[in-house]
């Protein structure tokens, strides 16, 4: 784990129809998230930024080889705090409610092997540049994504159907939280993003590709996606991580060299 | 009319059924095996059109489809295919308006239908049932958009050019069934922004997000499996097998174990992680994430069952008295002790007794 070196870099817009922010994110290395909270009137902001307050002090205490364990009660917590907090405003104003979607990325301790553990609640989305492509790890939880599922719509007919933003887990859902975990070896992920649906919903998959390709500094890279989603219309809050794993290589050898390329590409040449 | 039909070579797929011939671009291989089988079986042209467009439009841009009735020809064109008919009350080109669907006629007294794909070769190469690479397809009598001269009888022409394609071939290289555990979407099947406005109010909630809500709580959902998956069992609380693999490793199966070279776990929830072997493979004939084995459920409750993942060079699995069988990408296969697992490389597991 001491030798795995993370380049990151993170960018939030509340873009052009908002009036406040109700994505939060967390860069704390090897500990990264975004969340976009929703129901607003101090609702969707409070939420977001309690899931990234329990992934800041998880990532205070980290221990990497209990890393699954670590993150599920992470969201355990999260998820006390946001219904509570939901409860005591229904008490003065009934049918308020809060909730957050949450992506979250760490470096877990795999029987001694550093890997990426990813885990996903809502229409949030991880992903992963591999082979020089664009990859979607996560699986929205969302009703379009069920009836994709279920083939009973297509992806086409997903863009507009009318519960295309209804989302089927959440944190703050007073049925519980389901999260779906992720674990990656580290070297199948060149370029890890994790974004809000502010993003995704605004830019195509190609054009998120063409940045994650072509920005080779990863703070450039994650403020360049938020301005795209931003010039696209800003219909939502737009929230991006860029996360690049440096000084590792594969235990494979055919793509080592690539690989010192595209290090020395990312250190400017200083190798 | 008579179904006569010529073409001329080219890279675009014929598959040519008693009834419908389905034109495809070379990069539709994937679609012309199961519209084969379809088409051979004297299918109508409702279930071919039914089975073409089942894998959505998106991935089809061009295609055209040409059915020979009792009395009426049918014809339908997507992109780039362009079809002349000519039929005793005229001449008509049919071809897709950029930006729609497709054109579609019906046409009776049909003499002659030439679809044109690619350049504008002579058809002189007679069409039998069967697949065909083709650029330009010609049924009935030549038609005066046709270079070759009308009068020239069809059993003139040159028998020696060679005929469809035999089919074995394209139906036997099917690609594998993506591995389940893998099947996600495919970045283009992102919903993308559809111009909708969202609601904005002016009160107090101004600040709602108009987009994202929780949905209504939905506990008779019948979350479908993953195709080609399984339900994931539980965690079991007594292993059912153990796994001596050649590197020396010892796992116990009392979960979902996945082997490869560069194994990935996806979808799991937090109580019920898989182990996760990697073994090395040098000469790569070992897949990123190649076999599955995980405790059974129902009838192969107490058993370890195996399923390849659709890995590039398969698994071979030796059961004790049988002859060694390659597992087939998807399907799981109960395990007895003493089973051996052969992953290429080197690399074998042994099936034992916890």
């Amino acid at each position: 784990m001491r030798n795995v070196d993370l380049h990151h870099g993170a960018a939030s817009d509340v873009g052009l129809v908002r009036t406040v922010n109700e994505d939060s994110y967390l860069v704390a290395p090897p500990v990264f998230v975004v969340a976009d909270g929703m129901g607003g009137h101090s609702g969707g902001d409070v939420a977001s930024q309690m899931v990234v307050e329990e992934f800041q002090r998880l990532a205070e205490s980290y221990d990497p080889a209990r890393g699954a364990e670590q993150v599920a009660d992470t969201f355990a917590r999260a998820q006390a705090r946001i219904v509570d907090y939901g409860n005591a405003h229904r008490a003065m104003t009934p049918g308020w409610h809060a909730g957050t979607t949450a992506v979250v990325a760490v470096l877990v301790d795999d029987h001694g092997v550093a890997k990426w553990l990813l885990a996903n609640l809502g229409d949030s989305r991880i992903y992963r540049i591999t082979e020089g492509r664009l990859e979607q790890i996560s699986v929205d939880h969302s009703v379009v994504q069920e009836l994709i599922d279920a083939g009973q719509i297509t992806a086409e007919q997903a863009a507009t159907h009318p519960e295309r933003h209804v989302i089927t887990r959440a944190l703050g859902s007073p049925e519980g939280i389901d999260p779906d975990f992720f674990l990656l070896p580290l070297g199948s992920v060149e370029r890890l993003l994790l974004c809000s649906d502010g993003v995704t919903g605004m830019i195509e998959d190609k054009e998120i590709e063409d940045i994650l390709e072509t920005v080779a500094d990863p703070r450039d890279a994650a403020d360049k996606l938020v301005r795209a989603a931003v010039a696209a219309g800003g219909r939502d809050n737009a929230t991006a991580i860029v996360v690049d794993v440096v000084g590792l290589v594969k235990d494979a050898t055919y793509d080592s060299r690539r690989q010192l390329e595209s290090l020395e590409h990312k250190l400017g040449g200083r190798l | 009319m008579s179904t006569d039909a010529r073409f001329a070579p080219g890279d675009w797929y014929a598959v040519v059924g008693e009834h419908v011939t389905v034109l495809l671009p070379g990069s539709q291989r994937d679609r012309v095996a199961s519209l084969w089988e379809l088409a051979d079986s004297g299918a109508s042209a409702d279930a071919v059109l039914d089975a073409l467009v089942a894998g959505g439009l998106s991935s089809l841009d061009h295609v055209a489809l040409v059915a020979h009735g009792d009395d009426s020809t049918r014809l339908l064109v997507r992109g780039a295919p362009t079809a002349t008919v000519v039929a005793t009350e005229g001449e008509e080109i049919v071809s897709a308006a950029p930006g729609t669907t497709w054109a579609e006629r019906l046409v009776t007294g049909v003499t002659s239908v030439r679809v044109t794909l690619t350049g504008d070769s002579d058809a002189d190469h007679p069409l039998t049932p069967g697949i065909a690479r083709v650029s330009v397809v010609e049924f009935g009598t030549p038609s005066a958009a046709a270079p070759a001269p009308p009068t020239e009888p069809v059993v003139a022409e040159p028998v020696e050019q060679p005929v469809a394609e035999p089919v074995a071939p394209v139906v036997a290289e099917p690609e594998p069934e993506p591995a389940a555990p893998m099947s996600f979407g495919e970045p283009e099947d992102d919903p993308t922004p559809t111009g909708e406005t969202p609601v904005v109010e002016a009160d107090d909630w101004s600040d709602r997000d108009g987009h994202t809500v929780t949905g209504p709580p939905a506990p008779d959902f019948d979350r479908p499996p993953i195709p080609g998956q399984e339900i994931a069992p539980e965690v079991v609380s007594q292993p059912v097998a153990s796994l001596v693999f050649s590197t020396g490793d010892v796992v116990l199966v009392d979960r979902t174990v996945l082997v490869g070279r560069a194994p990935e776990a996806r979808r799991f929830a937090s109580h019920d992680q898989p182990h996760v072997v990697t073994v090395a493979s040098p000469h790569q004939e070992i897949s990123s994430t190649h076999l599955e084995i995980r405790p059974g459920a129902g009838a192969d409750h107490g058993s370890a069952i195996a399923t390849d993942l659709g890995s590039t060079n398969g698994t071979v699995l030796a059961q004790p008295g049988l002859d060694p069988e390659e597992l087939k990408p998807g399907i799981a296969v109960s395990l007895v002790p003493g089973a051996v697992l052969d992953l290429g490389d080197g690399v074998t597991i042994q099936v034992t007794n916890p």
